[in-house]
């Protein structure tokens, strides 16, 4: 196993081959989800076992700038795909309200912020995904990422990802953002830890850096 | 640290502020680059080779009988490798929580695994959910409290105090006011959901448990036991590399780490078992809800003269937390009663500051109007009633700050101008903050590196930085030249984080260690810069004998003259250590009178710790904790469905935590008048007294009590036009 110090997806590992994916169709599908309501229902499946809609699909999706292959579903999101389903694992974007509600699993498509939790995997093919890791890497920060760290626009940082793709695609659509219209372009991304006042600063400090001549990355 | 009056030899102590070069500065979070690049692991991250994800299926009501669960369409379904069955036919749903848990489904992805949550079919009775406080109340309630012989919803009922005496001192008094408060629960919210990865190890190996814990040193004897993975705690190693957030939520591995801990066991395979967001509102814990009468006495200079409180505390299934009364403020005669009224719902857990909260609305809220009912500056009465001289320094500077000395309004609420109306509150806190024992080992390498490490975990809170800093400062090396090592049970134990007692306890023990090391290098260095241990000065990677200042040598000159590691081990040491902190809020609102709208324009918060290790991560705690507190004010609310007992606020667009559009201008100010050589944690005090200015500065604009909270519009315009 991979040093467990640092947990990080382990490229050479072994994943399980995905067994064939499947899905509940129909009626007795649908029963058997919704078996637990209010009252004394019986809810019992119309077939013994739920009835299953199978299909994989082979995708390559260009992520990051690589040709990626990823075996998924039609349903899977972009989210599940990129944190499951592509190897190695891209774990920056996260999981957090799984409905489009706080912008924690935010990344690029196409140069457009995007929720990952509410695009299917199937509906990015010939696009360019870029997540959190394709702005830069702990060496090499992105001018906002670079930001971030300097201001303190983090604290537990789960949001952090989140936060950075936002702000990059704040910055290329609108580069002379004033504050009001930074917290209008950051609305769609939450933080519980209340980092707010710091990635306005880390916003701004970014802003600032290309304005003098620092370059757009 | 260059300080010539913190020479080794003798006790450590922070030294003079004036010498500190890498402490009470902005340093940058070590962890920064990882978090801002997606490439910190969290629990939620982590993959393992053929590792199983587990999905939870929770009953969607609080109370049931289960009269039969079939698991077999979802064992039968591909993908899923395991279903474990949480009730047995025949047993009793008690809450809405952790109760409510029927079976979890291990499956080779994600989605495999919700698809076995949804076949499972379930035959359940529901009963009477009980998931309101007032329905708990009547005495034809299904009982839900759990105690043998209740017979009653309203537990651990207690009254201190004279009764009579207090009453008559209120009808004595100059003033007199009264209040009725109503609080809902609060969530978390942590963005990372309670779970685990458990990897049981293969023959003869060890275990390991990734947990998103506060208390990564309890996890390996936590998941030991027999229901859990059943071996030595020596045998389980835990580690929390980062965690996305707890605030009092995550102590122990709780049902969804046994679970785990179980199908772990069974399967031989890594399991991932994170809680949805859905799961995580119903069963991850909450702040109790609050409800005061509070009457509150005065004479006619603003003096206290009595309180009469009657606070029930709504903790669930929990007991709930309430720190008393009076809260902050000296009151000479005072009857409080308090008890905890039960429901079928999710039980309270800690949250950041516990009660007090909900203490500090109530009695911040009669302490206000108390000011207005006798035409006084609401700051003045505050001072008056105050006994710190901390909390008075903060008052004055923090209303200045806000802007209070040029307010129109200061003794008398102002009247709305086209419809809007600009008011200014106020709230005080003070948090007594933990230091217990607490171990840390610094290691130096002859290579010249540097490690410091001890089991504490970073919640967000920049901990992991100053395990590197303290060491720094102390040798005269920068930040990067240390690694922290963090976030393992098989590192020297420290404290689980609860009461802000993180930085009381490992600071103290991460600064004797450094010492230690200091001493340890010194007596080395003996023979070649011919000081005795005492005689350095350790600063920009270079140490010189104190009387000579060019006998010198550089960092990588003294770790040469090491043959193999050096390491020295340091406890907590309480001189360095002092639990006693203070702090200030104000809030400026603009309320929109015709819609009810409340807009916070600013808030200011003082805030004093001792030494203040990292100044940048110091301020964006007292941040967050005013955020969380508008955010408490403004927003947040725990709904159930009261006839059916669906929890319908278990999401984030249902249930509204403060976004970049709510916030304010902000100002952090750090008491630097606070000159103790001590250091202890401050993440509580910030998050108590926010809500309680914004609702006084809503009075302060245009007279509407907000007794209610959160303060929505609906609420808001019942203050102002009386129930509608
Ligand atoms: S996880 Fe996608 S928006 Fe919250
Ligand atoms: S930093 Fe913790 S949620 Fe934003």
């Amino acid at each position: 196993m991979a040093d467990p110090q640092d947990p990080r997806p382990d490229k050479d590992a072994k994943v399980p081959a995905l067994s064939r994916r499947s899905f509940l169709k129909g009626a007795g599908g649908v029963a058997a989800a919704t078996g637990v309501l209010q009252g004394a229902v019986q809810a019992t499946p119309q077939e013994g076992r739920a009835a299953t809609l199978s299909g994989t699909v082979e995708l390559e999706l260009t992520i990051n700038g690589q040709a990626k292959k990823v075996t998924c579903e039609p349903r899977t999101t972009l989210l599940s795909a990129l944190r499951d389903r592509v190897e190695p694992a891209l774990t920056g974007a996260k999981p957090v309200c799984d409905m489009g509600s706080c912008g924690a699993c935010t990344v690029m498509v196409d140069g457009k912020p995007t929720y990952s939790c509410l695009t299917l995997a199937v509906q990015c093919k010939g696009k360019e995904v870029t997540t959190v890791e394709g702005f830069g890497t702990p060496e090499n920060m992105s001018d906002v990422q670079e930001a971030f760290c300097a201001k303190d626009g983090m604290m537990c940082g789960f949001c952090t990802p989140g936060f950075v793709v936002a702000t990059h695609a704040c910055l290329d659509r609108n580069p002379d953002a004033d504050l009001d219209e930074i917290k209008f372009e950051l609305s769609g991304n939450l933080c519980r830890c209340g980092t707010y006042p710091h990635v306005f600063d880390a916003v701004q400090a970014a802003q600032a850096a290309r304005k003098a001549g620092g370059q757009d990355r | 640290m260059s300080s010539k009056g913190n020479t080794s030899g003798a006790d450590p102590s922070w030294g003079k502020r004036s010498d500190l070069e890498v402490l009470n500065r902005d340093i940058r979070r070590v962890d920064g680059p990882d978090k801002a690049t997606g490439r910190a692991v969290y629990t939620h991250d982590v993959r393992l080779p053929n590792m199983l994800h587990a999905a939870v299926l929770m009953h969607p009501v609080p109370r049931a009988d289960i009269r039969t669960m079939d698991i077999s369409a979802a064992e039968a379904l591909p993908g899923v490798v395991y279903v474990l069955r949480v009730k047995e036919d025949g047993k009793d749903v008690q809450y809405s929580g952790d109760d409510a848990v029927l079976a979890v489904v291990a499956a080779e992805s994600p989605e495999a695994a919700m698809d076995g949550v949804r076949a499972i079919v379930v035959d359940a009775e529901n009963k009477e959910p009980v998931v309101s406080t007032e329905r708990a109340k009547e005495p034809d309630a299904p009982l839900v409290a759990r105690r043998r012989r209740a017979t009653s919803n309203i537990t651990s009922r207690r009254a201190r105090g004279e009764e009579d005496a207090v009453k008559a001192a209120l009808e004595a008094s100059a003033a007199m006011v009264e209040m009725e408060i109503e609080i809902p629960v609060q969530h978390h919210v942590c963005l990372e959901p309670h779970g685990h990865v458990v990897d049981p190890g293969g023959e003869g190996e060890n275990a390991t448990v990734y947990a998103s814990t506060q208390a990564v040193s309890g996890m390996s004897g936590a998941f030991a036991g027999k229901g859990m993975l059943n071996r030595k705690a020596s045998e389980i190693r835990a580690l929390t590399p980062h965690m996305g957030g707890g605030f009092g939520a995550k102590f122990g591995p709780g049902l969804e780490g046994r679970l785990a801990a179980q199908i772990a066991r069974a399967t031989g395979r890594p399991v991932h078992l994170v809680l949805s967001r859905s799961n995580e509102f119903t069963m991850g814990g909450n702040r109790s809800g609050s409800k005061q009468s509070l009457k509150l006495g005065a004479d006619k200079t603003g003096k206290f003269t009595a309180i009469h409180v009657v606070a029930e505390r709504h903790g669930g299934f929990g007991g709930g937390a309430f720190p008393g009364a009076p809260y902050r403020y000296a009151v000479p005669s005072v009857f409080v009663d308090t008890m905890s009224v039960k429901t079928a719902t999710d039980s309270s857990r800690a949250m950041r500051a516990p009660g007090h909260p909900q203490a500090s609305f109530g009695m911040e809220s009669v302490v206000d109007q108390i000011a207005y009912a006798l035409k006084m500056d609401p700051v003045d009465v505050r001072k008056k009633n105050l006994t710190a001289d901390t909390h008075h320094r903060q008052l004055d500077r923090v209303a200045q700050e806000i802007g209070w000395n040029d307010h129109p309004n200061r003794t008398a609420p102002g009247t709305p101008k086209n419809g809007r109306a600009v008011g200014i509150g106020f709230g005080v806190a003070g948090w007594s903050p933990g230091g217990r024992d607490c171990q840390c080992d610094v290691t130096v390498h002859p290579d010249g590196s540097v490690i410091s490490a001890t089991a504490t975990q970073d919640l967000g809170t920049g901990a992991r930085t100053y395990v590197a800093a303290i060491v720094a400062e102390e040798l005269g090396l920068t930040v990067d030249q240390v690694t922290p090592r963090i976030g393992d049970s098989d590192l020297p134990p420290s404290v689980a984080s609860g009461g802000s007692v993180t930085t009381g306890s490992s600071a103290p023990a991460i600064k004797d260690a450094a010492h230690k090391m200091r001493e340890a290098l010194e007596a080395k260095l003996e023979p070649v810069l011919q000081a005795p241990v005492g005689g350095y000065i350790w600063t920009g990677g270079r140490v010189h004998s104190e009387e000579d200042p060019t006998n010198s040598l550089a960092w990588t000159e003294v770790c040469a003259l090491l043959r193999d590691p050096l390491q020295v081990s340091g406890r907590f040491q309480k001189s360095l250590y002092e639990g006693r902190i203070h702090g200030v809020q104000a809030a400026k609102v603009e309320v929109d009178t015709m819609t009810g709208r409340v807009k916070v324009l600013k808030m200011v918060a003082m805030q004093d710790q001792g030494l203040p290790l990292n100044r940048m991560a110091l301020r964006s705690q007292i941040n967050g904790g005013m955020i969380q507190a508008l955010s408490y004010g403004l927003l947040e609310r725990r709904v159930f469905d009261e006839s059916d007992g669906y929890l319908l606020s278990d999401n984030l667009d249902l249930y509204k935590i403060a976004g970049a559009q709510e916030m304010p201008e902000m100002v952090a100010i750090i008491d630097d008048e606070d000159e103790r050589d001590s250091v202890c944690g401050m993440a509580e005090a910030p998050i108590i007294p926010g809500q309680s200015a914004i609702a006084n500065a809503i009075y302060n604009a245009c007279g509407a009590r907000l007794t209610r909270m959160p303060f929505t519009p609906d609420n808001v315009l019942e203050a102002i036009h009386g129930e509608v």
